[in-house]
């Protein structure tokens, strides 16, 4: 929902644009006489935000070196910690890019889980591994849904970007919420295999039951590791770590819930 | 006991590969240690995120150059750019070319350069050399011929205007000429261009100097040749007496004659015009012959021999050399081009085929600018035209603390694991523990050896493939208790725990390798890192998870 309220915020990895991180070593100039400074560039309006006591990180349209260095002449020198401009151009590819990596990457999931499954198909009905795939990728867009979510949440309040970072922090939860699933699906499998069941029902139950501990004990170290992180790494990971945390959560509830259910729903329709 | 020694050799094998993994893990090695050298020199690559720095990204311009060259080309300007920062003692920068669909792109990392604008200007300052020769003909475009003609109209207000001055009673014409004449053969005599008689000068001059002016007087009307508008000064005019043989079949009939013949002295300033010839020898495409700075071996300051004028000797490279060669040798009798940074420098006509791999660059240079550019181009000159389209500069203390920090931070978190291993599955938590450390040091060995620059998406992978390590020990462990509660004994529970827990691990991991695969493949930059530090991890974990953990449990079980 929050996705649908407050959007997402693109950083200017994606959309271009230039950010700069400064920070004065004496003399502070407020915002509004940066925002007074900048008038006179052609950047559009600059966005401005506070970073520490002396510290402003303002953004805003991508610009030559020249410029540039007009800027930094007239905020009066300050220190500057970071400075990014890409052009739009670069920051299309970027996005392009990125998508058709992370397309090729879920389609080449589905496709192993098929195929990883097949034996399934024997005993079950024919097609049911693809069941698998699918229900793997449901949790997975569950997650991602979620993650983006949250973020957006977080930009709306707390200004944070979707940036570079993001997407690898979305990389790896789809890589930890992927290898979930595929540890509850092989405890399907073997049960299946091995034992004879009743319903499909009672023997995702018994499966379920069976690797809970682990998907908890397994998760609940990943969680602690990211807090460690979270609370000592460095702040300019936090937000990084923090979308691996949600998406981790998420990740195990998904495999439990959505994945293993899947298998379920559309055989009681079907029936 | 012969399945018992061969658990031996596994475990001396871990043992060494964990203890060399150490050795180049451990950034100063004491002397004792054989190949110490060997094992300090390997170090961490840290990506500019991480250690602070510049990161530039150029796109080529590569639409002069015929397709099936523009990989050497831009091939032709990493190494061009890679030697000039190497000049500049930037350490370990990286220089990787990138094609996107049709566009070229040179990414620049400069680790520890914080000032953007030198960074720039230490890379823009690289010249672009090129020869190119005359491609065939064409027609003006309609717009080009509207140029012209505005070119044309401009010249003559001016030469309307100039014309006013000179009429201007007491100016003076030969100032004026060196003022404003275009023509380079009389501009600095003040115009003026000697003695000359009849049918030496073009016919509209000569009405003008030998029909409508007397000495002393200057055209009142500008007067249009195919040169431009003339403004004409008759300074002066005299009668000479010369003997003509007039040559006759007869011997008497043979005689001489004195005629008399009117010479003229004049000045001139002209005010140039473009004919669409002109224009279209200016437009002739300047083609790309694929000579170029990247051929060139070295530049230096050579004194012309007649005019003692400065200029630059180039010498080429074998391949420079050759292809010098050929140009010349098809180009006899026609210009070649010499373009630096998209100017032409000079245009000399070819005489004959030169294949010594040499070349001068004459001009109008002083001493001062001859060396300065010979110099600039020793260094290196681009193929190719660059600009800058993207740049990324993150402060070094930013940078510095994020690892410090981040170091702790992994520390922490790897005692955090001891911790949570040992006290769900005791003993054999302990063993996962230290599993998890020869993993750790595997890892890390690798990222140095391979080697991997390390950036923040490099390190998700890391502790995404760090879980997964983790994960596939705790498997194995749930599956041991479960068979335990079956009743197995423990020898038989921990094989089957294993081999059970084993098509989980696979099946995660494998799909895991595919996406890494593919981001590694398809994704750019931080995409990649991800994709090559994670798959990375998965291999490690995958062989620690099976043959260090099994190792150690059957080892320790009896």
């Amino acid at each position: 929902m929050s996705l649908l309220i407050f959007g997402l915020k693109p950083g200017i990895d994606f959309t271009g644009g230039s950010m700069m991180e400064i920070e004065y070593t004496d003399a502070t100039l407020s915002s509004n006489e940066i925002q007074e400074r900048l008038f006179y560039f052609e950047i559009g309006k600059a966005k401005i935000q506070e970073t520490g006591e002396k510290g402003y990180l303002i953004r805003f349209k991508d610009v030559d070196e020249k410029t540039h260095q007009e800027i930094l002449t007239a905020l009066d020198d300050p220190e500057e910690v970071r400075f990014e401009s890409i052009g739009p151009v670069i920051g299309k590819e970027l996005t392009q890019k990125a998508q058709w990596a992370i397309a090729l990457a879920l389609i080449a999931i589905i496709l192993y889980i098929a195929w990883a499954f097949r034996k399934i198909s024997k005993i079950a009905k024919k097609g049911e591994s693809w069941r698998y795939g699918l229900g793997a990728l449901l949790a997975l867009f569950h997650d991602v849904i979620i993650l983006l979510g949250f973020f957006a949440l977080m930009g709306y309040f707390k200004g944070a970007e979707i940036n570079t970072a993001f997407i690898t922090a979305l990389l790896t939860v789809l890589g930890y919420s992927v290898n979930d699933t595929i540890v509850i699906y092989d405890r399907i499998r073997e049960n299946l295999l091995t034992h004879s069941f009743k319903t499909m029902e009672e023997a995702i139950n018994v499966s379920l039951n069976q690797t809970i501990v682990r998907s908890l004990n397994t998760s609940l170290t990943t969680l602690f590791v990211l807090l460690v992180i979270y609370l000592f790494g460095g702040s300019s990971i936090q937000n990084f770590v923090l979308a691996m945390m949600v998406g981790i959560g998420v990740g195990t509830y998904s495999s439990i819930a959505i994945a293993s259910q899947f298998l379920l729903f559309k055989r009681t329709k079907g029936n | 006991m012969e399945q018992r020694n061969k658990l031996w050799t596994i475990f001396i094998f871990i043992f060494v590969i964990a203890v060399l993994s150490l050795l180049v893990d451990i950034p100063q090695l004491p002397s004792w240690i054989p190949g110490n050298a060997w094992f300090s020199k390997q170090s961490i690559h840290l990506g500019l995120d991480l250690q602070g720095g510049t990161q530039l990204m150029f796109s080529a311009d590569m639409s002069d150059i015929p397709s099936n060259q523009r990989t050497s080309a831009i091939e032709g300007v990493r190494d061009v750019i890679e030697r000039r920062v190497n000049i500049f003692g930037v350490t370990e920068p990286v220089i990787q070319t990138a094609k996107v669909k049709d566009k070229w792109r040179l990414i620049i990392e400069l680790p520890g350069v914080k000032d953007v604008n030198e960074a720039i200007g230490m890379i823009g300052e690289t010249p672009i050399l090129e020869f190119k020769e005359q491609g065939p003909d064409r027609d003006l475009t309609q717009e080009e011929k509207q140029r012209v003609e505005e070119y044309n109209q401009k010249a003559k207000e001016r030469a309307q205007d100039i014309l006013g001055q000179a009429l201007v009673e007491g100016a003076d014409f030969g100032t004026l000429a060196k003022q404003y004449s275009e023509d380079p053969g009389s501009k600095d005599q003040g115009g003026d261009l000697g003695w000359f008689g009849k049918g030496v000068m073009i016919p509209e001059f000569e009405k003008a100097v030998f029909e409508d002016l007397a000495v002393g007087e200057i055209t009142k009307e500008l007067v249009q040749s195919q040169f431009g508008y003339h403004i004409i000064y008759k300074t002066d005019e005299r009668v000479i007496q010369q003997e003509a043989e007039v040559e006759g079949e007869g011997v008497e009939g043979s005689k001489i004659e004195i005629e008399p013949i009117i010479e003229v002295k004049a000045s001139h300033i002209l005010i140039a015009t473009l004919t669409e010839e002109i224009a279209k020898q200016s437009i002739a495409q300047w083609q790309y012959t694929g000579l170029t700075g990247k051929q060139l071996r070295t530049a230096f300051v050579s004194f012309n021999p007649q005019t003692n004028q400065p200029e630059i000797s180039l010498e080429f490279n074998d391949e420079g050399a050759k292809l010098f060669g050929e140009i010349t040798t098809r180009n006899v009798g026609k210009p070649v081009a010499i373009f630096l940074d998209n100017v032409p420098l000079s245009i000399p006509h070819v005489r004959e085929a030169i294949t010594t791999g040499r070349a001068v660059i004459t001009g109008d240079f002083s001493l001062v600018e001859a060396r300065q550019l010979s110099q600039r181009l020793a260094a290196g000159a681009l193929p190719v035209p660059i600009t800058l389209i993207s740049q990324q500069n993150v402060g070094p203390s930013l940078g510095k603390i994020s690892v410090q920090k981040s170091f702790v931070a992994g520390i922490l978190g790897f005692i955090i694991i001891v911790i949570l291993m040992t006290s769900l599955y005791r003993f054999r938590g302990l063993l996962a523990s230290v599993a998890l450390f020869i993993y750790a040091l595997i890892v890390m060995a690798l990222f140095k050896l391979v080697p991997v620059t390390v950036t923040l998406a490099g390190v998700a992978g890391f502790i995404l493939s760090l879980g997964m390590a983790v994960d596939a020990n705790i498997l194995i462990f749930e599956r041991i208790k479960d068979e335990e509660r079956l009743g197995k004994p423990l020898k038989a529970a921990i094989d089957d725990g294993i081999s059970h827990a084993w098509t989980a691990i696979r099946d995660g991991n494998i799909t895991t390798l595919i996406v890494c695969f593919i981001l590694y493949e398809f994704g750019t930059g931080l995409v990649r890192g991800f994709g090559l530090t994670l798959g990375i991890g998965i291999l490690v974990s995958m062989f620690t998870a099976i043959v260090v953990t099994k190792t150690f449990l059957k080892l320790v079980t009896k």
